[in-house]
């Protein structure tokens, strides 16, 4: 319920933003915060993206209570722990500037049973999550791949997808000259070793999808001509971070590993009948605000993302 | 509704990569070679190898690259190789290179040394590059880059011809170069050095290197003008009044006495910079975004210059001399007291002009332009004056209602700032202005890559949207030389004019006083 403590503070805070000198505002950027203790990260972070791209910005405080709305370096925050959901949205919306895009950033790894969310999602555009460094990676991605199923118009951004880029870039190097490709089809053994389970999925996700693998058994994905590959993914070193994945045809392995002296560096070498000399790769070190921002900034439909999470969910279930 | 199965094309029947959809190459595919003519000089040392080194960082470099440097200093690959190390430590923008991508990118680099005159060292750069060509798997193709002083640049290009570098002598790959500013010092020199350009290289091989074209908000001039519906249609002379466009500086000429002595301001930043910011203001659409269409766009407004007649020279330009006084409180000497400047010179270090396009979006719309060092503040931008309403509907009570201004700041802010006219809240009818910004933020994130780095890339793809044609260059000549002319003619006996670090000289404000307009503030 929205006292009318709070009510009058809302008023004033609309008061003071009608009443400011023209600015330009991007978007409507929601954020929610169901943890104290990354409170203070998550809101540097949002700082950092407000300097950069001027957003109606509002933080909902999901655990704390009581009548507080401020107003911090145009972020307003509300203390939404003792309001229900519907009042949540009602109040948003009527913070919200209408027709530009709305983002909801939550930072917590769940969305199933979380009495805000569905209200929230019902009124922004684009939805950014992490799935990835908690213990739940395999349910948070299975409860995300019915998410998109189920709300195909709100557009889905996983972070832990978004920190893959690079590896994905290296492995489709491998395949890059028009001699390779036909290694594509005949794999038949992938490894992958990574801090979390989500790179690892997603990697294993991605590559299934675009090779029109089938998911045919647990940890094991059949090709089109129904030859299995096995999917092995270990956990090891630090969270949301590859450490290495290794692709096996029968003639050649393909593998991109971290280098000992600098985890900044992959090394990346082919052995085999196809053996290349080890080239190196610097790991571009893309922070998690950068990768917030791109989570605004990319267009709305991501159809390799949508067809490898899709592809996850059927490896989890 | 995705079904978790891409649409997948086996390499039989198309030879497409699906792991490619969606992960974005800006990798450069050729292989190649790039070298670097006057690579123990300066802007090697600071701009051009910490560049490369970043590419490298960046994963843009192709798998298989050499770089050689050319230079008369006597290195041996070692000693290029930790001359280049300092310089990258020192310079580059990823901080000090580190193993093990240092120790890979060395193996890279490799140099040659000798004589800009001696066909005997191009030779043997001969033999270099095809000898990286076997061991570093560079394809035949090559990119010469001339940072060298100006006065060698024929001569180089010379013996690339004579020693077989040159690209008809080139049948496995592809031959091209980059040439630094100044191209030519007058209409006459870049004449000159274009036709020693032309006996060895197709202008399609010729990358004239502007590092301002290459900065991020040079090019989101491009975005603002051809992304959005609503400033294209006041962007004409029913709608303009004036366009000015200022490249200001708060430094000297610190170590460049020598050659900017010989330069002024208006070779060194009207000519190239501060043109090609106009061509990119007034010109039409371009057809599509590509090098041609876009060049040909700006070729077609740079043509439409009106010339300046010798006797309109004093009334359409003006030009200044900083004097000794104050930047950021700071005392700074004047320019005849610089190193390696003549104390009696007459070289300008602030250039003004107004310039008129002949052509029916800009007829009547003047473009004044102005760059200068030590002025009161290092900016540059690019204002749009807008008309002053038709009718007067409000403002009985005095107040004034400003003209809409359009800034496209571009350095060192980036970003757009529009000012139009607002109702003060309350009961009576007053105006004031207001001004709405957005700022391109670069706190955080991926930085976007120095102009050097982009151009350099984008020269060994071979897009050459960024860099300038000739016909360009020597339109943009053409404007200019009627002023060189009367400017290296006559002495300029108020030198020096502007105090160091103030608004420039009085003559700049009475060009436009004259006009009934103002420069804005600096």
């Amino acid at each position: 319920m929205i006292t009318d403590a709070l009510h009058g503070k809302i008023e004033t805070i609309k008061a003071e933003l009608l009443t400011d000198t023209a600015a330009t505002t991007t978007l409507n950027f929601l954020v929610v915060i169901d943890d104290d203790a990354q409170r203070q990260w998550v809101l540097d972070r949002v700082t950092l993206i407000d300097d950069k791209h001027p957003a109606r910005t509002i933080v909902l405080n999901t655990l704390s209570t009581g009548d507080d709305a401020t107003v911090n370096a145009d972020r307003i925050e509300i203390a939404a722990g003792g309001m229900t959901p519907e009042d949540v949205r009602s109040l948003v919306q009527g913070l919200m500037i209408p027709e530009i895009p709305s983002v909801l950033w939550w930072t917590g790894d769940e969305i199933v049973d979380q009495p805000l969310f569905e209200p929230l999602i019902d009124i922004v555009d684009a939805l950014v999550i992490d799935s990835s460094g908690s213990r739940t990676d395999d349910r948070t991605i299975r409860d995300l791949s019915d998410f998109s199923a189920r709300r195909p118009t709100v557009a889905l951004r996983d972070l832990a997808w978004m920190r893959l880029r690079p590896w994905q870039d290296m492995i489709a190097h491998f395949f890059d000259d028009p001699n390779l490709m036909e290694e594509l089809f005949a794999i038949r053994k992938l490894e992958i070793v990574s801090g979390s389970d989500a790179e690892a999925l997603y990697l294993g996700g991605w590559l299934a999808s675009r090779l029109g693998w089938v998911a045919c058994a647990h940890d094991e994905f059949c090709d089109r001509d129904g030859a299995p590959i096995p999917f092995t993914h270990r956990r090891e070193g630090a969270g949301r971070r590859v450490r290495s994945v290794s692709v096996e045809t029968g003639r050649s392995r393909y593998f991109a590993a971290l280098t000992p002296s600098d985890e900044g560096v992959v090394s990346v070498g082919v052995t085999g009948d196809r053996a290349r000399p080890d080239r190196l790769v610097p790991l571009q070190s893309i922070d998690n605000a950068s990768l917030i921002e791109r989570a605004i900034l990319e267009p709305p439909a991501d159809e390799v993302f949508e067809t490898a999470l899709h592809m996850v969910g059927k490896i989890l279930t | 509704m995705p079904d978790g199965t891409a649409t997948l094309t086996r390499p039989a029947e198309g030879r497409v990569n699906p792991l490619r959809a969606g992960v974005d190459v800006n990798r450069i595919s050729d292989p190649c070679n790039i070298v670097f003519f006057g690579a123990s000089g300066d802007l090697t040392k600071r701009m051009l190898l910490p560049a490369m080194y970043n590419l490298r960082l960046g994963d843009t470099l192709p798998n298989n690259y050499g770089i050689v440097g050319f230079s008369r200093t006597e290195w041996s690959d070692d000693e290029f190789r930790a001359e280049m190390k300092k310089s990258i430590d020192e310079f580059s923008r990823s901080g000090p290179a580190k193993d093990p991508m240092w120790s890979d990118f060395a193996q890279r680099l490799s140099y040659v040394s000798g004589d800009f005159d001696d066909v005997k060292c191009f030779q043997n750069l001969k033999e270099h590059l095809q000898n990286n060509d076997k061991t570093l798997g560079t394809g035949g193709n090559v990119l010469f880059y001339l940072s060298t002083p100006p006065s060698l640049f024929s001569p180089i290009i010379d013996l690339i011809s004579r020693s077989g570098l040159g690209p008809e002598d080139n049948h496995v790959g592809w031959t091209r170069i980059i040439v630094e500013k100044p191209f030519g010092t007058d209409l006459d020199s870049a004449r000159a050095l274009q036709a020693e350009v032309e006996k060895v290289f197709e202008e399609k091989q010729v990358y004239r290197i502007d590092h301002y074209l290459g900065k991020e908000p040079v090019q989101d001039i491009m975005a603002l003008r051809f992304a959005n519906v609503i400033f294209e249609p006041l962007w004409n002379r029913r709608y303009i009044d004036h366009v000015q466009i200022t490249a200001a500086e708060t430094v000297g000429v610190e170590l460049r006495g020598g050659y900017y002595d010989h330069a002024g301001a208006l070779r060194d930043m009207i000519q190239n910079h501060v043109t090609n910011l106009l061509a990119l203001v007034a010109m039409e659409p371009p057809v599509n975004p590509r090098a041609d269409a876009v060049r040909d766009e700006k070729y077609k407004v740079l043509t439409a210059l009106r010339p300046i007649e010798s006797n309109r020279v004093m009334l359409d330009t003006a030009r200044g001399q900083y004097d000794a006084g104050s930047i950021q409180g700071q005392p700074v000497p004047g320019y005849r007291t610089e190193p390696d400047v003549d104390p009696h010179s007459n070289t300008e270090t602030f250039a003004a002009v107004k310039f008129q396009i002949d052509n029916w979006r800009w007829a009547d719309v003047p473009f004044y332009l102005r760059s200068g060092k030590r002025l009161a503040r290092k900016t540059s931008e690019i204002a749009i004056r807008f008309k002053q309403i038709p009718h007067r509907l409000f403002g009985e009570l005095g107040d004034s209602i400003d003209n809409n201004v359009l800034v496209m700041k571009i350095q060192p802010e980036e970003g757009v700032s529009l000012r139009f006219s607002a109702k003060v809240p309350g009961p009576k009818m007053h105006i004031r202005s207001v001004s709405m910004d957005f700022n391109y933020g670069t706190g955080f994130g991926v930085v976007s890559a120095p102009a050097y780095e982009r151009l350099i890339g984008d020269a060994m793809r071979g897009d050459a949207t960024l860099f300038t044609r000739w016909d360009a260059v020597e339109t943009a000549w053409q404007a200019v030389m009627p002023i060189l002319e009367r400017w290296e003619t006559t002495t300029d006996e108020s030198f020096p004019n502007y105090a160091a670090g103030s608004q420039g000289p009085p003559s700049a404000e009475r060009l436009m006083a004259a006009d009934g307009r103002e420069w804005r503030k600096i």
